[in-house]
């Protein structure tokens, strides 16, 4: 199975090891994700004032040409992402002012045919769980992993439409089929702070401390994400919090995809493992 | 201070915020649910609560707060608001009304070059986005 894919302006670069985990486990689980020919920033934040219809023109735009490639769905793994094409993709289609000031502008004809969807949905609705757990043959057995959803997948739950937005439990279903265990906790849903990382760094200090340690707290050795901005807060920040409080315990905070590839025995070196603040490899790879 | 209703600018302003962000603050209770749920509350200056009485009265204060700018439109608020208010997108018009008058408080120069550097693409495009003008 093949299906178009919007890697967005992080994959190429800063969450490199998001890309590659994420094309080579979905490979290894028999979808082929095709990137679209041609592709610009989403704008990664959907714009909340009514009248900027601007600030969606990227989105519609990528929208507009996924929909001339076949299969009639996009896939994108960013959380941000997803959140900008879903959310975009659901005004196009409900919202026939929008549609039209968004067509005449690109010189298109979309009406929000295109179903973005996240690598995630595609595990549990187009591999199958129990295909993952047939495929899933290195043992992460023992292995007690967080999972961190934040804000963008599941917010607006109305639009959005992903998951129970309080309680989102897909990721986790994932980590079960692969055999390692899941560790509940309360903060799975929290906002991190987001792009605040650049005004209001204590803010973000603060989350990302309250975050890792409620994890940590019911034991988890792994914290796990789709988001590069989640990834960056939760990971860089993990020094600084030790340096101001020395009984503060690190983890290590993966892609969900680098622990699929993993159990899925993807090479090593394909996942990016070396690109984290805080090394999951000793973890992970005994290395 | 209580504050008059009837003033033009406070009629101006309800108005606008109104319009940008489609939404009816008058539909707010004061129950404190946005507050409590709220990512930014502990740096804010006044939670969304305040900030949305503060909505209803036309209180021009309301384009001032450091609240409008910590806010990181997380949406906690919006989906936990019990009168169905999208709180996020007010928060987003008073932050829009400051930044087509020019008024942004992100600046590139004042980002830390450690960050600058190191922060995923998407971090720079989307505080950019909401925090500039
Ligand atoms: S949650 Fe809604 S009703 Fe309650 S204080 Fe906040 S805005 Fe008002
Ligand atoms: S969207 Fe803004 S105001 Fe609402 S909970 Fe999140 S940070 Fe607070």
């Amino acid at each position: 199975m093949r299906i178009p894919y919007f890697p967005g302006c992080t994959l190429h670069s800063k969450a490199k090891g998001l890309d590659d985990s994420t094309r080579g486990s979905l490979a290894a689980l028999g979808i082929e994700l095709t990137e679209l020919p041609q592709w610009t920033c989403c704008g990664t934040v959907f714009p909340l004032a009514q009248d900027n219809y601007i600030g969606m023109v990227a989105a519609a735009r990528i929208l507009a040409n996924a929909a001339k490639e076949e299969g009639g769905k996009l896939v994108t793994v960013c959380s941000f992402c997803y959140h900008v094409l879903k959310r975009v993709n659901y005004v196009i289609k409900n919202n026939l002012e929008a549609r039209k000031k968004l067509n005449d502008y690109l010189e298109e004809n979309y009406a929000g045919e295109i179903e973005p969807v996240h690598p995630l949905q595609i595990c549990k609705e187009n591999v199958g769980l129990d295909a993952i757990r047939d495929k899933a043959t290195r043992n992460l057995k023992g292995l007690k992993v967080a999972c961190y959803y934040g804000c963008m997948l599941v917010r607006p739950a109305s639009e959005m439409n992903f998951d129970d937005p309080e309680n989102p439990t897909i990721m986790e279903e994932l980590v079960s089929a692969i055999g390692a265990e899941v560790v509940e906790y309360s903060y799975k849903t929290t906002c991190c702070g987001s792009y605040q990382i650049l005004y209001d760094n204590d803010l973000v200090m603060q989350k990302v401390e309250e975050i890792l340690n409620s994890a940590t707290a019911k034991g988890a050795e792994a914290i796990i994400t789709s988001c590069p901005l989640c990834q960056f807060n939760l990971d860089w920040s993990q020094e600084k919090i030790l340096q101001k409080n020395a009984g503060f315990q690190k983890i290590p905070v993966l892609y969900f995809t680098q622990l699929l590839g993993l159990a899925l025995e993807l090479p090593q070196e394909s996942l990016g493992l070396d690109q984290h603040y805080v090394d999951p490899r000793p973890l992970l790879v005994g290395a | 201070m209580a504050m008059d209703l009837s003033s033009k600018i406070s009629r101006d302003l309800i108005e606008r915020i109104k319009e940008i962000s489609g939404q009816n603050a008058n539909l707010c209770m004061q129950c404190g649910t946005c507050s409590a749920s709220c990512t930014g509350r502990e740096v804010m200056d006044f939670p969304p609560r305040q900030v949305m009485r503060m909505i209803q009265l036309g209180n021009t204060k309301a384009l001032n707060l450091k609240s409008i700018w910590v806010c990181s439109t997380c949406l906690i608020c919006t989906a936990r608001c019990p009168r169905g208010i999208d709180i996020a997108r007010l928060m987003e018009a008073l932050r829009v009304i400051n930044l087509r008058q020019g008024r942004e408080v992100l600046v590139a120069e004042k980002i830390p070059l450690e960050l600058l550097t190191e922060v995923p693409q998407m971090a720079l495009t989307s505080g950019f986005r909401k925090l500039s003008a």
